[in-house]
């Protein structure tokens, strides 16, 4: 049994003569939450439409559990898609069960399930009523309970958060965290760059169709570390100028000192003691996932990219 | 079987549950045949309340012969001489102690014309009745003083066609009786197969339309294949079809069972057997029913696959033209050869399969066809089933899952050999 949940191989997919995808090699370890992140259409959703077997790809191969998706590997995936799937018309516990048995659950099973999930996510009292009666939010979460509630070994979940209160997503994070302890595989996109950097073990980022970057994230943002520091202090900066600091922001009460300062973190730290400054703190600056992706995408797509992602915020 | 099942059930209870059904289905025969049955009941009741009439004759010599008639269907009738004057019977009606008086005078031996004086206007019925009694009054008179006033009378009456076959007589009326209901049978079974795989079809359409339109499509197709979804949504709208029918028909059944009788015994008429002879055998409904259920698969196939092809109402509007087409033009064929005969060569196009329910059927049910034509029909129509589900499958199976704009035939093709 092979320890990959998902693997995607040279696989590039095209719409006319849009590329959605370009080249894209992707290794997703079992067990794991991982977040696929990019402006809007960057080949996210093209991405996970491969995966699930609703596109297939012009080139390349895309492997489900280790093999082609196909039906029976489908099925233990819970998926999500981005355009928000209901069926409008029916009873939001009917539309539950019916998922549920069709995906393999007997009817009192279904039953009791989704009532859990609908009493969790303070959807109980909606249970009668219509979908279509429902907030977007509302229909959202129901979709959601969808997908998990047969159990599947794998989530994937296209842009699950959006159009969700700060409320339900944090809501919603918390079930992805315990499905993850539970052992699941967990693949969401999001364009929401502080989001993925709460949620996940693993990022890959995407930009116009290419992969910028991808892995553990914490091994990311330690190679990816600058080198700048925050110092937090008592007292005036005076100590800072008379080292030859002279380019400094001011953060949140703490000093940042980019690298270009070209000062060793040895004489910072020592010219603090020499001084008889109060540190408070002094730390080795880690990127943030948004700076990661400007240093990384920029280079090539830095302007349709940033306005994508800060239209999005 | 189960996911089929799954399928099969939510999309019938989400059909039959809708006001739409519920109103098409049961308030629609119930309000007919609640409205038929009260206008019959009225009408007979209004016309018994009301029978207090009187006849002033100034001729003096038909005016009981009338009343005569009259009386024996059941009214309550005076007859009055000139000396009696309009002005006392009016007074009658005025102070209800009368409905109405014919008057009746040289005119209406002459040429017929007669006055009917009352305060309401009177009804067809009882219009038809006064003047058909009056008439033939004064026609009696005239034609008694004549020496061959019977075969004139005879001929004012009507002639009668007889029709003898040179082939052997098989069993006189019978045959005849069978044939009217056959005809009968044929244009309205017809007409039910042509309207039901129209409607339901255009059921099965909106259903996958809706489902590709809002995604609900690609979360259902990750647990089930494309085929038992197609299998289950097809079968549910055809139970809810079949639910419908099944309303209609038993409906219709009451209304034939009570309610023809209960209006023909209050008309005092004797045509009791001769309505009811005309009824179809349940051999026929078993081969409408047959023809239905090829029918409508083969056409739900094919309704689905425009489905799947569009990403639009407007697009799928005009894209579902060719499918309607190949139900119009047997439709407009049949309605032309109503008798099912007189067009021999018809007889085989009814033989294509597409065309053989609203074809077909009506020839068998007038048996203007030999069997093993009718056999051969449904035979074809299977096999045109099973080419047409597997295409159309196909069509299903890829389009479903494409958004965009709709194939043009070139793909469609492409579509059918790599799916």
């Amino acid at each position: 049994m092979t320890e990959l949940a998902v693997r995607l191989a040279g696989v590039t997919k095209k719409f006319g003569t849009h590329t959605a995808v370009s080249n894209f090699d992707l290794e997703i370890p079992r067990g794991t939450i991982v977040g696929l992140l990019g402006p809007n259409g960057s080949g996210k959703t093209t991405m996970i439409r491969m995966i699930m077997a609703i596109l297939l790809p012009d080139r390349g191969t895309v492997e489900l559990f280790g093999g082609f998706p196909d039906f029976a590997r489908r099925s233990r995936v819970g998926y999500l898609p981005e355009e928000r799937g209901v069926y409008e018309k029916m009873k939001v516990l009917e539309q539950l069960v019916f998922l549920g048995e069709l995906r393999g659950l007997a009817r009192r099973e279904a039953q009791s399930r989704a009532g859990q999930w609908l009493e969790r996510l303070e959807l109980s009292e909606w249970s009668g009523k219509k979908i279509q009666e429902l907030s977007k939010g509302m229909q959202q979460k129901v979709q959601f309970i969808g997908t998990v509630l047969h159990d599947p070994d794998m989530l994937i979940l296209d842009e699950p958060f959006s159009g969700l209160d700060p409320i339900n997503q944090e809501v919603l994070e918390a079930i992805v965290r315990e499905e993850r302890e539970r052992g699941k595989t967990i693949l969401f996109s999001t364009h929401l760059m502080e989001q993925a950097e709460r949620l996940c073990e693993r990022v890959c980022l995407i930009s116009r169709s290419h992969k910028v970057l991808d892995g553990d994230l914490k091994k990311l943002k330690r190679r990816e570390r600058s080198g700048a520091v925050a110092v937090e202090f008592q007292g005036d900066a005076g100590w800072l100028t008379r080292l030859g600091i002279h380019d400094i922001e001011v953060v949140d009460d703490a000093h940042h000192i980019p690298v270009t300062n070209r000062v060793g973190h040895d004489s910072i730290l020592a010219a603090a003691v020499r001084e008889g400054v109060t540190l408070r703190r002094f730390e080795v600056l880690e990127p943030t996932l948004r700076e990661i992706f400007v240093r990384h995408a920029g280079e090539q797509s830095e302007e349709p990219a940033m306005a994508a992602m800060g239209g999005a915020r | 079987m189960r996911q089929v099942w799954i399928v099969m059930r939510r999309e019938y209870l989400e059909r039959v549950k809708t006001k739409g059904f519920i109103l098409s289905t049961i308030a629609l025969p119930v309000l007919m045949v609640g409205l038929i049955g009260l206008s019959a009941f009225l009408g007979v009741q209004s016309e018994r309340s009301q029978r207090e009439l009187a006849v002033i004759d100034y001729t003096g010599l038909i005016g009981e012969e009338v009343a005569g008639r009259l009386a024996a269907f059941g009214y309550e009738m005076e007859v009055v001489g000139a000396d009696v004057g309009q002005e006392e019977l009016d007074r009658q009606i005025m102070e209800d102690e009368l409905e109405g008086y014919l008057v009746i005078d040289d005119l209406t031996l002459t040429e017929g014309v007669f006055a009917y004086r009352g305060k309401d206007r009177p009804g067809s019925l009882r219009r038809n009745l006064f003047e058909r009694f009056v008439v033939q009054t004064a026609l009696d008179r005239h034609l008694s003083a004549l020496e061959d006033g019977a075969s004139v009378r005879a001929l004012i009456e009507g002639g009668q066609l007889d029709f003898e076959s040179v082939v052997e007589e098989t069993d006189g009326e019978d045959a005849e009786v069978n044939r009217i209901t056959g005809i009968v049978t044929g244009f309205g079974g017809a007409f039910l197969l042509y309207f039901t795989m129209l409607l339901y079809g255009a059921y099965v359409l909106r259903s996958v339309l809706d489902e590709k339109r809002n995604r609900v499509v690609e979360v259902v197709i990750s647990s089930i294949s494309p085929w038992r979804l197609l299998l289950g949504k097809v079968l549910g709208v055809g139970s809810m079809g079949l639910t419908q029918l099944g309303i209609w028909f038993a409906s219709a059944a009451v209304l034939a069972m009570f309610g023809v009788p209960f209006v023909v015994a209050q008309l005092q008429a004797t045509g009791l057997e001769d309505v009811l002879q005309f009824l179809p055998g349940p051999g026929v409904i078993a081969l409408l029913g047959t023809y239905f259920v090829l029918g409508y698969f083969l056409y739900a196939s094919m309704f689905a696959a425009v489905g799947a092809m569009c990403s639009s109402e407007e697009e799928a509007q005009q894209a579902q033209f060719p499918v309607m087409m190949l139900l119009i033009v047997p439709f407009v064929l049949q309605m032309a050869t109503i008798e099912g005969s007189g067009f021999a060569w018809m007889d085989w196009v009814a033989l294509f399969p597409y065309f053989s329910p609203v074809m077909m059927f009506p020839r068998a049910a007038a048996g203007a066809v030999p069997w093993w034509m009718v056999a051969s029909s449904l035979v074809l129509m299977a096999l045109a089933l099973v080419g047409t589900a597997w295409v159309a499958g196909r069509i299903y199976r890829v389009g479903i899952l494409m958004q965009g704009k709709r194939p043009t035939l070139r793909e469609l093709v492409r579509w059918v050999k790599t799916a």
